[in-house]
């Protein structure tokens, strides 16, 4: 528990942090700095086991459900890192408390240094590679927030948004590299991961899983072509550089390298990549450092320059470049802090961090000075200093490597020009900014800091001496854990000596320092050879442009798809349909004619089904002149009732007959209204679009018909035929199934008709419409309105029709007919009264008020589905017997019948609603002339 | 002689509830002055709490069909109700001040809004096609009625229309999907179904039907080339309804997607796992790298929708149980974080001002930093950072397509919510960083903020213990 509660201890510190800083500034400080010895003490009970060569997994269940539990572990990798985060942390918290002014909020920096603290520990101390990558991205937003910290700045919000874009985007592609790894391998678990590099390295997806994890290290490591982010991220406070940018964050990418080298590493794949990124870095960080003048800008481009020295060295692979890597990391850390507090206490006391400002500084901080050069040698590789020994093993491997390859020899050639940029630019630091000459118009006088801000920078210096002349004495244990927690297998033979004799590697370091004090001194033409070519070669504005690039092809995408036009999205919808349904048809390379046997085709049929076709291709045709495409429509409804009458259907070529005709009615009371031609809107380029693929569609919907038809099937129809006069008792199976069988349906469906018949009434109540008086020519309408045969003519049809209404609602449950069928019959009955003598003559002979009727009818119906619990049934169960009756002959009763009736009246009752408030809506009388009511 | 037999109304009791309530409600109002409307919400409220309680009553006794086998009870169904509840409510809330500032505060919206939640009970729990397209039909009339609901607005009219028509088409394509299912197998029920594509997965009517079905549940997800009505539709309609609709029918659609394809089309999975890719992939591009172009916060998230619903199909597509649970995972959380974005924009309208252009953002951190605390939590969640829930979401789904060796899809997938992680930022740069135009008070009410950062930080602690989530989603399956 004591790993979790190390990682926890500054997310709740941060909290902390934030209300202690209310009572003052020192409060936050000591706050933070408790914060992070707390958390120092929860580790060091386990300090001493990776020492002993044990690993420390501490397990607690989190999502046992997906077998994600929060497990830390501490080896001796895990160890170096914490032991980093945590000391420089200690020493940063206690610089910044003197670093920043009195504006700052203090209390905001420590939380989110805490934050920051804790995600990193996180990530090192984590044995669980998912939630290794929940805090690599928790690093990640606290960099955002640190690096943001002067939000009012334009440079910092920049920095910021372009750190969180670079590494965010790493850390997704990190997590298809874990996800890859963890599908390789069956676990998260590094424990599992380091001891199946084998089977990682032999799997098809291992250059997928490797390229993703590089992804994620390089981003964060900011290793070439990622690097452009960090000089930007140097918008931060200086505390914030000297822990985030130097020591920490940046070190998390080159410690994935580490913690996977032994899954990971060995193959060419691996020293490409990792090596060719790491040289390039390598070379490129330290040309570009030489030539910043912003005093952090140069220290960035050297931190590049030396995290690519890192990953140069993992990427060489053999186990004394991993322990040199290892070792460069902790002299890096060390010396690389110290510099960005240096450079952090010049800019505090003279105002400035331009180079081209401020010379002879020694006179004003001589103390300071004295620090930043013991750690600018160290930078730079000086012998006796610490940098000197990682880098000088460095030299070792590379011209190791120059005998191995074929181009070897530019290996030891690049790392040595490396070499000799290094030195330059650390003179330079050293050179412009202490010495030659006076300082030019500071905006402050500077003198030394205030005691306190010099101490972390003091203990740091010292470590860089320390550890330089006495290797053996100080870091060799720890490397030596941490080396071999890295490799996983024994250490290779080594010797931290400072004098190993004269080898390559010491000339390589003597042409090095030479080099570089030579090129210092000639640096100027370079120099104003870079300044006229900077800002062109400048990341930022190719990270911008890549920005805007995405933004007008998002642009361009939405301007073509994102029209907002319906029709156009009908189109699309239709075409998709289209083509998922073809591939569903090509998915599977069945015929499309099935094995039923086709009926015979006779003469009638052909000239049905030609007559048909003509007419709907005539409907097409003439859809503008909307009167006759009315027309026509109503012959092609009556046409298909042909065809129902040819396959034996009467009840639905009746039906079919009846709705068809009220249809045509009520359709005529609405064109009423509208002009009489559609006009044309679209383009015949359009059209023909659309034509097309209504042919495609229509020929799609054709061929599945076919396809169906043409296949055998079992029809539910034979159930009911077996089952009406049993069941039912009635032959008509048609009206069975609508009384009978499915007789709860029909109720719900005149429900509907009814409400829909009330709907429509409470819409165009009281509702008057002027139509036009004339036609599309400009005549007059007829003024002879209601013709006198027409009328009269009528008025004689209608006895017969309810006569016929009757009889066919009588019959129905065994012949064809029914309640439905008969409403519709009496109903166009009526409407025809409407239509040949007027509203106000047929209103004087019958009600206009139809809501009784339709409320009666579905009184019946309901009573008589209710009727069937007085005699214990369930609800609409029916019965039936048979009687005599005159004239019809046997009549069967069967209680179907009375729900029948109901049926009956309500679709009279709702259909003469309809119909009816449909043609009172223009008023009593015609309108003539323009103007209305 | 023709009987019915009395189902087991048990298992259906939620629905009952909630449809006798709906009607109740739906009465009662009318017979209220405006003054009191409050009781309408309270009641609608209550509506749903009673719901919940029966439904979590209910889920002891595991998976049950009444109706003739026509609805089924089962712990996936209770779950995602539940969740529909608990969303449908919340949204209530977050209604209540937008409805009332603009004259809109009346019956309809809610009574709606309970027909709407009945449809989605009817969908999640259907054992049949009849009763699955019914509830369908149920919702989407409902929600076709709510977009239009601002009658005076020329946008929500314009966007109800497009919609209804779409939507119609949509049913329409369902439909004649589903006839063709029934042509083959001869019975609407669901495992009678399942039951004969097991003997003849190759018949050719049958994947016909199938395409068409994808096309309707596209349609219903918002999945491209279907996707079209979603930003018409979010951008217009008044913001408590797009909130409506970006929520609690995303479950339903998940679970409608469950019950067609999965267990009534599971042996086709071959096939539809095909036409689920091309949905994805095409949802998870063009979502997110048109969301980019977007200056309505409102259109902005309906991409940002869009290119979730890839995510989800992505689950569902694996065709694995592990699959399912991660895309349920996936829909719930989704559902919640969508509800507190658009809750957030109506936290900052107020009347004559609707706070959905991402310039209205601009500078949120000096008028609340709360709120824009609670607005960064949310964003993070939708682009998949950690510690928020949207990380574990995006993660199951992923880990689900890789275990059956979609690599590339997973990889797609992962590199286009980079591209999506970018817009999410871009709303958190625009709180953060830009100067506020907007400086009016907000004027939300305390009960407003109550919700908003329950819902927000509820992101956060559900990404620091997704553990319970997790496991119902998985047990259920």
């Amino acid at each position: 528990m004591n790993l979790f509660f190390a990682v926890l201890t500054p997310f709740l510190g941060a909290v902390l942090v934030a209300w202690a800083s209310r009572f003052g500034r020192s409060h936050a400080a000591w706050a933070a700095g408790g914060v992070a010895l707390t958390a120092l003490a929860w580790l060091s009970p386990l300090l001493s086991q990776p020492f002993a060569g044990t690993t420390v997994v501490q397990r607690l269940e989190w999502m046992p459900s997906v077998g994600l539990d929060l497990v830390f572990r501490l080896d001796g990798l895990g160890l170096l890192f914490a032991g980093l985060i945590l000391g420089i942390g200690l020493l940063v918290i206690l610089y910044a408390r003197y670093y920043l002014s009195e504006r700052d909020s203090m209390g905001r920096l420590y939380a989110y240094l805490l934050l920051f603290m804790g995600s990193m520990l996180g990530v090192v101390l984590s044995e669980n590679l998912i939630q290794l990558l929940i805090f690599w991205e928790l690093t990640s937003l606290s960099s955002f927030l640190l690096i943001a910290y002067w939000r009012e700045r334009e440079m910092a919000r920049m920095g910021a948004r372009m750190a969180l874009a670079i590494t965010g985007a790493g850390g997704l592609a990190l997590l298809g590299g874990i996800l890859l790894l963890g599908e390789i391998t069956g676990s998260y678990e590094l424990s599992v991961i380091l001891a199946s590099g084998d089977l990682i390295r032999g799997h098809s997806l291992y250059l997928p899983t490797l390229i993703l994890v590089l992804l994620g290290a390089f981003t964060k490591s900011a290793q070439f072509p990622f690097h452009f982010w960090l000089p930007h991220a140097m918008a931060a406070p200086t505390p914030v550089s000297a822990y985030l940018h130097s020591a920490t964050m940046v070190k998390a990418g080159v410690f994935l390298l580490a913690r996977l080298f032994p899954a990971l590493s060995g193959t060419p794949e691996w020293s490409w990549l990792v090596g060719g990124a790491g040289l390039c870095t390598l070379l490129l960080g330290a040309v570009v450092a030489l030539f910043k003048h912003d005093l952090k800008g140069l220290l960035a481009y050297s931190t590049i320059s030396h995290l690519g020295l890192i990953t140069l060295l993992f990427g060489i692979a053999t186990p004394m470049a991993v322990v040199a890597g290892v070792f460069h990391i902790i002299n890096h850390a060390i010396f690389k802090a110290s510099l960005f507090m240096a450079a952090g206490i010049i800019d505090h006391e003279t105002g400035t961090r331009d180079m081209r400002r401020m010379q002879g500084l020694w006179q004003f901080m001589p103390f300071t000075a004295t620090l930043a050069m013991v750690a600018a040698a160290s930078m730079a590789g000086v012998p006796l200093f610490n940098g000197f020994l990682s880098k000088e093993m460095l030299f070792v491997e590379a011209s190791e490597m120059a005998s191995q390859q074929s181009f070897g020899w530019l290996l030891p050639v690049t790392v040595t020009v490396a070499g000799i940029f290094a030195v330059a630019y650390s003179l330079r630091f050293i050179h412009d900014v202490f010495f030659g000459g006076k300082p030019l118009e500071l905006p402050r006088t500077p003198h030394e800091p205030p005691r306190w801000m010099k101490v972390p920078v003091e203990v740091l210096v010292l470590l860089c001496l320390v550890v330089g002349l006495f290797p053996a004495q100080t870091v060799a244990p720890l490397l030596a854990v941490a080396a071999a927690s890295t490799l996983q297998t024994a250490l290779p033979e080594y010797n931290l000596a400072i004098w190993h004799g004269f080898n390559p590697a010491l000339w390589m370091s003597v042409t090095a320092l030479v080099g570089g004090v030579l090129l210092y001194l000639v640096r100027r033409p370079f120099s104003l050879l870079h300044d006229r070519f900077e800002g062109q070669l400048d990341a930022r504005r190719l990270y911008n442009a890549l920005l805007q690039g995405l933004m007008v092809i998002a642009r361009r995408i939405t301007a073509l798809l994102d029209v907002g036009s319906l029709q156009r999205m009908v189109f699309v919808f239709i075409g998709f349909a289209l083509l998922l349904g073809w591939m569903g048809w090509s998915g599977d390379r069945s015929v499309l004619t099935g094995s039923r046997p086709l009926l015979p085709v006779d003469a009638m049929s052909l000239l049905v089904t030609a007559v048909l076709t003509v007419i709907s291709v005539a409907v097409v045709i003439l859809h503008r002149q909307r009167f006759t495409a009315l027309v026509l429509v109503g012959f092609v409804g009556l046409v298909v009732s042909l065809i129902f009458v040819k396959f034996s259907a009467p009840d639905l070529a009746l039906t079919q007959l009846l709705v068809e005709v009220v249809t045509v009615v009520l359709l005529l009371l609405a064109l009423y209204f509208l002009p009489q031609h559609s006009p044309v809107e679209s383009h015949p380029l359009r059209r023909s679009r659309d034509g097309l693929l209504a042919l495609l569609v229509g020929g799609g919907v054709g061929a599945l018909a076919w396809a169906v038809l043409t296949r055998p099937h079992s029809s539910i129809g034979d159930f009911f035929l077996a089952n009406s006069v049993s069941g039912g008792g009635g032959s008509n199976v048609v009206n069975v199934i609508l009384v009978d069988f499915r007789g709860f349906d029909t109720l719900g469906e005149i429900t509907v008709l009814a409400l829909a018949g009330l709907a429509v009434y409470a819409l165009l109540e009281k509702l008057h419409i002027s139509g036009p008086s004339q036609n599309a020519d400009g005549r007059d309408w007829n003024w002879d309105l209601h013709p006198v045969i027409m009328a009269s003519f009528t008025r004689l049809l209608l006895p017969l029709a309810l006569l016929v209404s009757v009889f066919i609602l009588l019959r129905g449950h065994n012949l064809p007919g029914g309640g439905f069928i008969a409403g519709l019959v009496t109903a166009v009955a009526l409407i025809m009264q409407y239509l040949a003598n007027g509203v106000a003559w047929t209103h004087s002979r019958l009600s206009a008020n139809m809501h009784p009727v339709v409320g009666v009818g579905l009184l019946i119906a309901t009573l008589t589905g209710l009727g069937s619990f007085v005699f214990g049934y369930p609800f609409l169960t029916s019965t039936f017997g048979h009687m005599k009756w005159p004239l019809v002959g046997d009549f069967e009763l069967a209680s179907a019948m009375a729900f029948d009736l109901g049926v009956y009246l309500v679709v009279v009752g709702a259909t003469l609603l309809i119909l009816i408030h449909l043609g009172l809506m223009h008023g009593k009388e015609p309108v003539r002339g323009k103007g209305g009511h | 002689m023709v009987n019915f037999e009395i189902p087991n109304f048990v298992p259906a009791l939620p629905e009952i509830f909630v449809l006798t309530m709906a009607c109740v409600i739906l009465i009662f109002d009318l017979f209220i002055k405006d003054n009191d409307r409050i009781v309408t919400f309270v009641l609608a409220i209550g509506t749903l709490v009673g719901a919940m309680m029966l439904t979590i009553s209910l889920s002891e006794t595991g998976r049950v069909l009444t109706f003739n086998d026509m609805f089924v009870s089962d712990p996936m169904g209770n779950v995602l109700k539940v969740f529909i509840y608990l969303v449908t409510a919340v949204v209530f809330i977050y209604s209540r001040q937008y409805l009332k500032q603009r004259g809109l505060f009346k019956g309809e919206y809610f009574v709606l809004g309970l027909f709407g939640v009945l449809g989605m009970m009817v969908m999640v729990s259907a054992h049949s096609m009849l009763t699955l397209y019914m509830g369908l039909e149920l919702l989407s009339l409902s929600l076709y009625a709510m977009v239009a609901f601002q009658r005076d607005s020329l946008s929500a009219t314009e966007a109800a229309m497009k919609y209804f028509v779409l939507g119609a088409l949509a049913s329409g394509m369902l439909l004649y999907g589903m006839s063709m299912l029934y042509g083959v197998a001869g019975t609407l029920d669901i495992a009678g179904i399942s039951a004969v594509v097991a003997q003849s997965p190759n018949n050719i009517i049958l994947l016909l039907g199938l395409a068409f079905v994808v096309v309707g549940l596209a349609f219903k997800l918002g999945a491209v080339p279907f996707h079209m009505w979603v930003p018409d539709v979010y951008q217009g309609a008044p913001t408590p309804v797009t909130m409506y609709i970006g929520a609690a029918p995303k479950i339903a659609a998940f679970a409608m997607v469950m019950r067609l394809l999965v267990e009534g089309l599971g042996d086709l999975h071959g096939h539809w796992q095909t036409m689920l890719v091309v949905l994805a992939i095409l949802s998870i591009v063009i979502g997110n790298v048109v969301a980019i172009a977007q200056t309505n916060l409102k259109r902005m998230l309906a991409y940002s929708t869009i290119s979730h619903v890839g995510f989800i199909l992505l689950g569902i597509l694996a065709g694995t149980e592990n699959g399912y649970s991660a895309s349920m995972f996936y829909v719930v959380v989704y559902a919640l974080t969508s509800m507190g974005a658009f809750g957030m924009i109506i936290v900052l309208s107020r009347a004559g001002f609707e706070a959905d252009n991402i310039d209205d953002f601009k500078g949120l951190n000096e008028r609340s930093p709360w709120l824009a605390a609670m607005m960064m939590i949310l964003m993070f969640s939708m682009a998949g950072v950690p510690p928020t829930v949207g990380f574990y979401a995006k993660l199951s789904v992923l880990q689900s397509i890789v275990q059956v060796d979609l690599v590339w899809l997973a990889v797609t997938a992962v590199v286009f919510s980079v591209v999506g992680a970018f817009y999410y930022l871009r709303i958190i740069k625009t709180m953060y960083f830009d100067k506020p135009e907007d400086t009016a008070k907000i004027e939300a009410g305390m009960d407003m903020r109550i919700v908003i950062s329950l819902n927000s930080l509820g992101m956060l602690a559900l990404g620091i213990f997704p553990a319970a989530l997790m496991q119902w989603c998985i047990v259920v399956m």
